[in-house]
């Protein structure tokens, strides 16, 4: 623990639950201990390091359990943890302007073709003739969103540590421009919790024509599918839209769920950056929500 | 990340419960990493609990290589009869539990 403390509460639960927590690790060390280290042994590092069992079990082995750990031996091995999405920042630092501006035909042609190649994904400006605004904007923090009638902001944690991390986003008073996700929780899926984790916000109601087809533009936008990259640093997440916003007032140009903000690096501080957006052409739904490496990296 | 048994078990109410507590982030990140890493090792106890030494092996490869967690659930109900009921009880003990060490924490403010 790099911090220090004094609330009585807080280190009334830490005394507790370390304890408690020492005692189930040595509780399943005891009885298991055999198994657990015959995995060890026999899979690859990367699958323990990126699996359940890396994060929360292995990595916390408790003291007189000395795991046996596997040898790189291949090449997969050697290379593992080297991330190309840094690469791709550096290529595209290139290609973005220095200063906050809209891409221009040219520019955007020549990121997404990029982004395309790097993420094996068909990465476009426009689809059937319909854009935003823009493809290069300022995002800022957004909210959660009510995904069902009766929803609350502690029902969005599948665990307490998505409550420490995004909890304090709060949940937004009102409800997203499309509603909300689903009619009830009964109906609530795992497609709709991922839209609304992975919600941006965009100035839909910017978008060339959409004054004159606002039926035909609400319809295309809602849940389309997006590729986000931070430039700075190639960190990538694919998200849907989900609300319609931030005013032009802001400053800024796009939203971001609390998840998305995270997983481009831009959750801390400000709560704000540059980031890149564009449409990803899937109409079969089958590229994933959530983060994402470039082809080939870890 | 989400894990096998997300779907079954839930962690609203402790999270309500700690929500009330004057905590910082990094507070708030350490606790929730005990509670959440306490829970794991207790049903990860109880399904090895349950299973031969062969099967604890096929469900540890299954755990550590589907990361999806497609394949374990069906797995674990071909196996062990009542296995989501076996570790929602050993979930909801412990987030008793919790909820218990939550109200005496409060006391001490």
């Amino acid at each position: 623990m790099l911090f220090q403390s004094k609330k009585p509460h807080f280190q009334h639960l830490k005394k507790k639950w370390t304890a408690q927590h020492r005692s189930l690790q040595n509780k399943l060390w005891d009885a298991h201990g055999q198994s657990l280290n015959w995995l060890a042994k026999n899979m690859p590092s990367r699958h323990l390091a990126a699996g359940a069992l890396g994060g929360l079990l292995l990595l916390s082995a408790p003291a007189g359990f000395a795991l046996a750990q596997p040898i790189a031996t291949s090449s997969e091995n050697i290379t593992a943890g080297f991330d190309k999405n840094i690469l791709l920042a550096e290529q595209l630092k290139k290609m973005v302007p220095s200063e906050m501006r809209n891409l221009s035909p040219q520019e955007e042609s020549d990121i997404s073709k990029t982004l395309s190649e790097n993420f094996d994904l068909i990465v476009k400006p426009e689809i059937d003739g319909l854009k935003l605004n823009r493809t290069y904007g300022l995002i800022g923090g957004e909210q959660h969103l009510y995904r069902y009638p009766g929803d609350n902001l502690y029902k969005h944690a599948d665990t307490t540590s998505d409550w420490a991390m995004y909890g304090d986003a709060g949940i937004a008073p009102g409800l997203g421009a499309w509603g909300y996700f689903t009619p009830s929780e009964a109906q609530f899926s795992e497609k709709d919790k991922m839209r609304e984790k992975y919600y941006i916000a965009v100035q839909t109601f910017l978008a060339p024509g959409f004054a004159e087809n606002v039926a035909k533009y609400r319809d295309f936008f809602k849940f389309r599918k997006m590729l986000l990259l931070n430039p700075q640093t190639g960190q990538a997440v694919v998200g849907v839209i989900g609300d319609s916003g931030p005013a032009e007032w802001t400053g800024k140009h796009l939203g971001g769920s609390p998840e998305v903000m995270q997983d481009l690096g831009l959750a801390g501080g400000p709560r704000k950056g540059a980031v890149l957006y564009f449409f990803i052409d899937d109409p079969k739904d089958i590229v994933p929500l959530g983060p994402i490496k470039v082809k080939g990296g870890n | 990340m989400p894990h096998f048994y997300t779907r079954f078990i839930s962690v609203e109410t402790i999270v309500q419960e700690l929500h009330g507590l004057d905590l910082s982030e990094e507070e708030r990140i350490h606790l929730a990493a005990l509670i959440d890493s306490s829970i794991h090792h207790a049903i990860l106890d109880e399904v090895l609990s349950n299973l031969q030494d062969e099967d604890k092996k096929l469900f540890l490869k299954l755990l550590a290589e589907d990361e999806k967690h497609e394949k374990i659930l069906d797995f674990l109900n071909a196996k062990v009869d009542h296995i989501e009921d076996k570790i929602k009880k050993v979930a909801g003990d412990l987030t008793a539990k919790m909820h218990q060490d939550i109200r005496k924490a409060k006391e001490k403010r």
